[in-house]
Parts: C-alpha cells; structure tokens; sequence
C-alpha cells in the first residue's frame, strides 16, 4: 500500500486578541490508499482543526498554519496555490461536518446544494446533475421527491444524510468524516456507519474519521491516533490500541466506557480536565492528569517511542522503562 | 401565499383608515382657528365665525369625523386647501411625484451606496478602509439632515456658486436634496450590511460551500450574500420610509416644492385638509413600502414563505373542518 496521505508535523494556531491557542502541535500520520484512521480525543483537542487543515478551510485569520507538512500523493497540499485546492476541495477531498442543523444554506433547496457540487466538478449538464443529485439523496435514504425542500423542512438526522449525500456526490478519494453520527439516535447512526463502510469498499475510499466514540472507531477504522491537546498521544494499528494501549490516557480513555463483563462498580474516569490550551503545561500536555507521571515527564520534549512496528506513543515514563 | 397577500391588503386598508381618525383627530384639538388665521387680524369675531360655520367646523367632533372619512374614503376627495383655494387632489397630483421620486432616489442611493460599501467593509474587516468607512458611516448616522443641508447650501452655493440654493428646475435643483436626504440612509445601511454580512462569514454552511470548492466569490455571492441579504431588505422598507418623511426637512430647507412643504405651509395655516391629506398619502407609502419589503423576504427567505403558507393552509383546513 502506497502512502496516500501524509501529515508531518503539522502545527496549527488560533490567534485573537493577543492569545494564542495551539490547537495542533506537531502531528504526524500516514495514510494508505483505503484505510481508515479514526482521530479519538475530548472536545477541544483539535481534532477538527487537524481535518480542516487538510482541506485547507481553516479560518484564516484567527486561524494559521504555523509549520508542517500535508502530503497528498507526494504532494503538499500547504504549498498548492489556490486555484489547484479549488479543483481538489469537494472531488478529491470532501468533508462531512459536525453540525448537520447549521451545514446547510438555509435558504437553498437541499437537492441544488447537492447539484451544486456535481456540477462544479463534472463536466456534465445541468440536467444530468440534478438526476445524479437524486440518486445521491436515494443513496443515503431519503425520496427523490424532496429535492426540492429547504433545510428547515428535515430532522436533523435527515439533514445529517444530506450532508454525507453531498460529500459523497463527487465520489472522493480522501472522507474527512467530523463527528458524522454524533448527531444521530443509535439507529440511524448505525445505518449511516455501514453506509460508510460500503462505500469504502466500493470507491476505496480512504478516510479519517473524527469521534469521541470508541464503539464507532472499533467498527470502522484500521488505524486510531488518540488526540490530546493537539498532540498524537498514541497511534497505531485498531489491534494496537484496542488490544495493548500503552499510554496511559489511552487507558484512561477505556476505563471510561462501562463494560458489561466487568464486574467493578464504578468507571475509573480520567481526574481533572483537559489543559488551557491558550497555556499548555511544560513537558507532556498529559503529566498534570497523568497517575504515573514523573518530574522528568514536566519538562522538555516527550519523545515518541515505536514500541511495536507502526505502533507509536508519546510517553516519557515508557521510555524510562526501556532503559531501565 | 396569495391569501397571505390578500390579508395583508386587507390591513394595509385597515391601517390607513385607523392613521386618517388618528390625524383628524388630533388636528381637531390642536389650538388654533383656521378662520381667524385666514380672515387675520382686521376680522370681526361674526365673520371668523361665519367663516368657520361655512367650512363645517363648529359641527360636533363625531360629525365632522364622519363626513372626513365619508368624503376621503369613499368620494375619495381630499378637500380644498382653505388657504390656497385649490382642491388638493389638484396640488398633489403636481407635487407627489416629486416627493416620490426624491424619495425612491434617496432610498436607491442609500442601497447601492451603502450596501456595497458595507460588504466590503465586512470582507476586508479591520483594515483601513472598514475603520474610515465605519467612522465615516458613525458620523452619517449622527448628523442631523438639516445641518448637513445649511453645510451644503454654504459650501456648494454661497461659497463655491455650483448649485442653486433653492428652488426648482432642472436637474441641478435636485442634486442637494438628493445627497442631504441620501447620507443617513447610506450610513444605516453600510452599518447594517456590515453587521449582517459578518454575522454569515463563520457561519457553518459557509464552511461547507468552501469545502466543496467554490471558489471564494462563488461563496460570497452565492451563499453568504443571499443570507445576508434579509435583513438588509427588511431594513429597506425602514429606509424608504424615512427616505419619505425626511423629505419634509429636506424640502422645506431647500424649498422643493413637494408634498413636504405643503404640509408644512398646511400646519402654519392650519390648512386642516392639506395637513391630514399630506400625512395620509406619507403613510400610505410607508406602509405600501412595507408590504412590498415583506412579500421580497418570504420570496427569499423559504422558512418564512413556508410560515405563510403553513399558517393560511391550517386556517383553510379548519374552515372546511367548521362547514362540515
């Protein structure tokens, strides 16, 4: 497998009023042609900004790109002049957006909004668009019928299909999915992750898939970085981080989800709360919350360890334990 | 939606009815005698009230009231002006249109002056041009039209010798009245745009139209201006108004012979039928104005057409529901 796409250390920053957030510091993964990586953390740790920084839609101010590479084929997406980016946005790479009750023009028909980008990367009539709209909207379930209806006139469930239906329509080779089922009751959500999964098969779609849900990464993705604070804490293969999670907010992470077979009483959740972003503490973004972290671990670099082949963790304790 | 245009009328009748009681009455208990005005000083008290008794105005209140509205509404005679002799039907039909066409050309300046000026304040926010714009535009909102057309009267007139003072004639009468009575309104709506224009920059579906890869004046005209743009218009009903009822100053300091300052001719005479004829035709324009500016927003905007129809239908459906 060929890598399709590659993020290098990627640093991004928000900036207003004189503060400065990081909201991505220093990421790196690869991406084989049809794989899937599910980007895990909290609400805050730059997941979205990560995804948005490959499609090159961050807002620009407060946002920039402070440092990094973004690899698609061999090429850096940072350095494209706009004019290419136009070509790859919406075909090449799509995105499926977190809020599907404010993704959508309220004052524009749902099926035109889905035309839209058809015929803006296809050579077709306007005619042919609009019949490939329908099939879109047949595609992730809802009537033809409706391609004339305004936003308002769906649930949010519905309008979160539109907006799948829309990233889908030009059949992308790289799904920048944010959260797409966050949205949605467990059914629907369901039904929308398989949809997925088709698709894949079908297009060889390589995705990133952006949650807070470990049970969606666990059905969908063969690889999981788990994000904090805008860093890649651990990232590895979903056998990797499933089977042997190293770093200790990894476990934290599990030992949030309750398990029907375990016969404790109460979930161990992680202390504390995610760090000031506009003030990240020296040394690993971690140590503060972090039950076996050491003086070492609060200052200088943590170093990112491949404890296994294609098995990376960011932990300064692991690397004490090595030498020792 | 043509119900929902029908009741509209429906109230506009209803307003202008409700504003012609409201003018009549309080001219009627506004201090002054008409007789005694008109007759002056030399006038015995038998022949002012001689006078007055001719014009049926020693009648009680609520007769007086009934043979005004009988006679406005239904002959559909707005009386003679008791100074000038002149049925006022006569006067306006000479003078509307110059108050109408002072007015619509104000209210088209102010609009493509102002709304113009205000998007590009808003896309290139914070900068040079926005800060003086925006400063510029504070000070067109607090200046007061009369002031800035006594400024414009010395500087273009007594000092410079361009333009005529005052009077009326070809087009060089109408350029002053235009620019004095266009500046608030440029003001408001540069404001306003600005504001609207913004409140769409970080919108969400705005995101989404760039993450199909329209380019970025395909997003601003396609999908952040059209959402801007309903409040805008709702604002411009507010504008045409004012543009109207702005001319009374606007008129009477440049002495443009329109419906301006016959009212104000009117109100020193206390010219009753003028006076309530001048007000009349001002808020039937006003309202009209409206009207027009609310049927343009539910063209535009689907969820409050979709109010309309949903509200009329559910009446209809329980009117068939009440026959049955």
């Amino acid at each position: 497998m060929s890598e399709f796409l590659t993020v290098k250390d990627l640093v991004v920053e928000y900036s207003s009023g004189g503060q400065h957030v990081q909201a991505v510091n220093g990421v790196s993964f690869t991406l084989g042609k049809g794989e899937t990586l599910g980007l895990v953390g909290e609400t805050g740790a730059g997941k979205t900004t990560i995804a948005k920084a490959i499609l090159q839609i961050l807002p620009d101010p407060p946002a920039k790109v402070l440092g990094g590479e973004i690899l698609l084929e061999g090429k850096d997406v940072l350095k494209m002049p706009e004019k290419e980016l136009l070509t790859i946005r919406g075909s090449k790479i799509s995105m499926i957006f977190q809020d599907p009750m404010t993704a959508l023009n309220p004052i524009m028909s749902v099926g035109s909004q889905i035309t839209e980008v058809i015929l803006l990367h296809n050579k077709i009539s306007e005619k042919e668009a609009m019949e490939r709209a329908c099939g879109m909207l047949e595609m992730v379930g809802i009537p033809r019928t409706r391609y004339v209806e305004y936003p308002h006139q769906f649930s949010g469930g519905m309008k979160q299909r539109v907006v799948i239906a829309m990233a889908l329509a030009c059949e992308p080779e790289l799904l920048l999915a944010d959260e797409p089922t966050t949205a949605l009751d467990v059914t629907i959500q369901a039904q929308v992750l398989e949809m997925m999964n088709d698709l894949r098969e079908k297009l060889q779609t390589t995705m990133i898939l952006i949650t807070h849900d470990l049970g969606v990464v666990a059905e969908t993705c063969n690889k999981v970085a788990i994000v904090y604070a805008g860093h890649i804490m651990e990232s590895g293969t979903k056998e990797d981080i499933f089977l042997s999670p190293m770093h200790p907010y990894t476990h934290g992470l599990f030992g949030s989800i309750p398990k029907l077979d375990d016969k404790s009483k109460r979930l161990s959740p992680i202390p504390g709360l995610p760090p000031d972003p506009t003030n990240l503490p020296e040394g690993c973004p971690f140590a503060p919350r972090c039950p076996k972290a050491t003086a070492a671990c609060r200052q200088g670099v943590t170093p990112n360890v491949e404890v296994t082949p294609g098995h990376f963790v960011r932990c300064g304790e692991l690397v004490q334990k090595e030498v020792d | 939606m043509s119900r929902y245009v029908l009741k509209r009328l429906g109230w506009l009748i209803l307003t202008t009815i409700v504003v012609a009681i409201i003018i009549f009455t309080i001219m009627y208990f506004v201090p002054g005698d008409p007789g005694r005005l008109i007759l002056g000083n030399t006038a015995t008290e038998e022949e002012i009230l001689a006078y007055d008794e001719a014009l049926g105005l020693n009648d009680p209140f609520l007769i007086q009231l009934g043979r005004y509205l009988k006679e406005t509404f239904l002959e559909f005679d707005l009386g003679t002006s008791y100074v000038f002799k002149v049925p006022v039907m006569q006067e306006f039909a000479e003078r509307l249109p110059r108050t109408l066409i002072l007015g619509l050309l104000c209210m088209v300046i102010s609009a493509a002056i102002g709304i113009p000026l205000g998007v590009v304040c808003a896309l290139k926010r914070n900068s040079l041009v926005d800060h003086g714009a925006m400063i510029l535009a504070m000070a067109g909102v607090s200046v007061p039209q009369f002031w800035l057309a006594l400024l414009m009267v010395i500087l273009f007139s007594v000092n410079l010798g361009w333009l005529p003072p005052y009077g009326f004639g070809g087009i060089e009468y109408w350029i002053m009245p235009v620019i004095a009575g266009s500046v608030g309104g440029i003001a408001m709506n540069a404001r306003q745009t600005r504001s609207a224009v913004l409140e769409t920059i970080r919108a969400d579906f705005v995101t989404t139209a760039r993450a199909k890869g329209l380019s970025e004046n395909k997003v601003i005209y396609k999908h952040m201006l059209p959402n801007a743009m309903i409040p805008i218009i709702n604002l411009l009903g507010g504008t045409f108004a004012m543009a109207i009822g702005g001319t009374v100053v606007i008129e009477s300091v440049f002495q443009f012979p329109g419906i301006g300052t016959y009212m104000l001719t009117g109100i020193n005479q206390r010219d009753y039928p003028v006076v309530r004829s001048c007000i009349l035709i001002l808020a039937i324009f006003s309202t009209v104005a409206m009207l027009l500016v609310d049927l343009v927003y539910a063209y535009l905007d689907p969820r409050i057409k979709a109010q309309y129809v949903n509200a009329s239908s559910k009446k209809l459906k329980k009117k068939e529901g009440e026959s049955k």
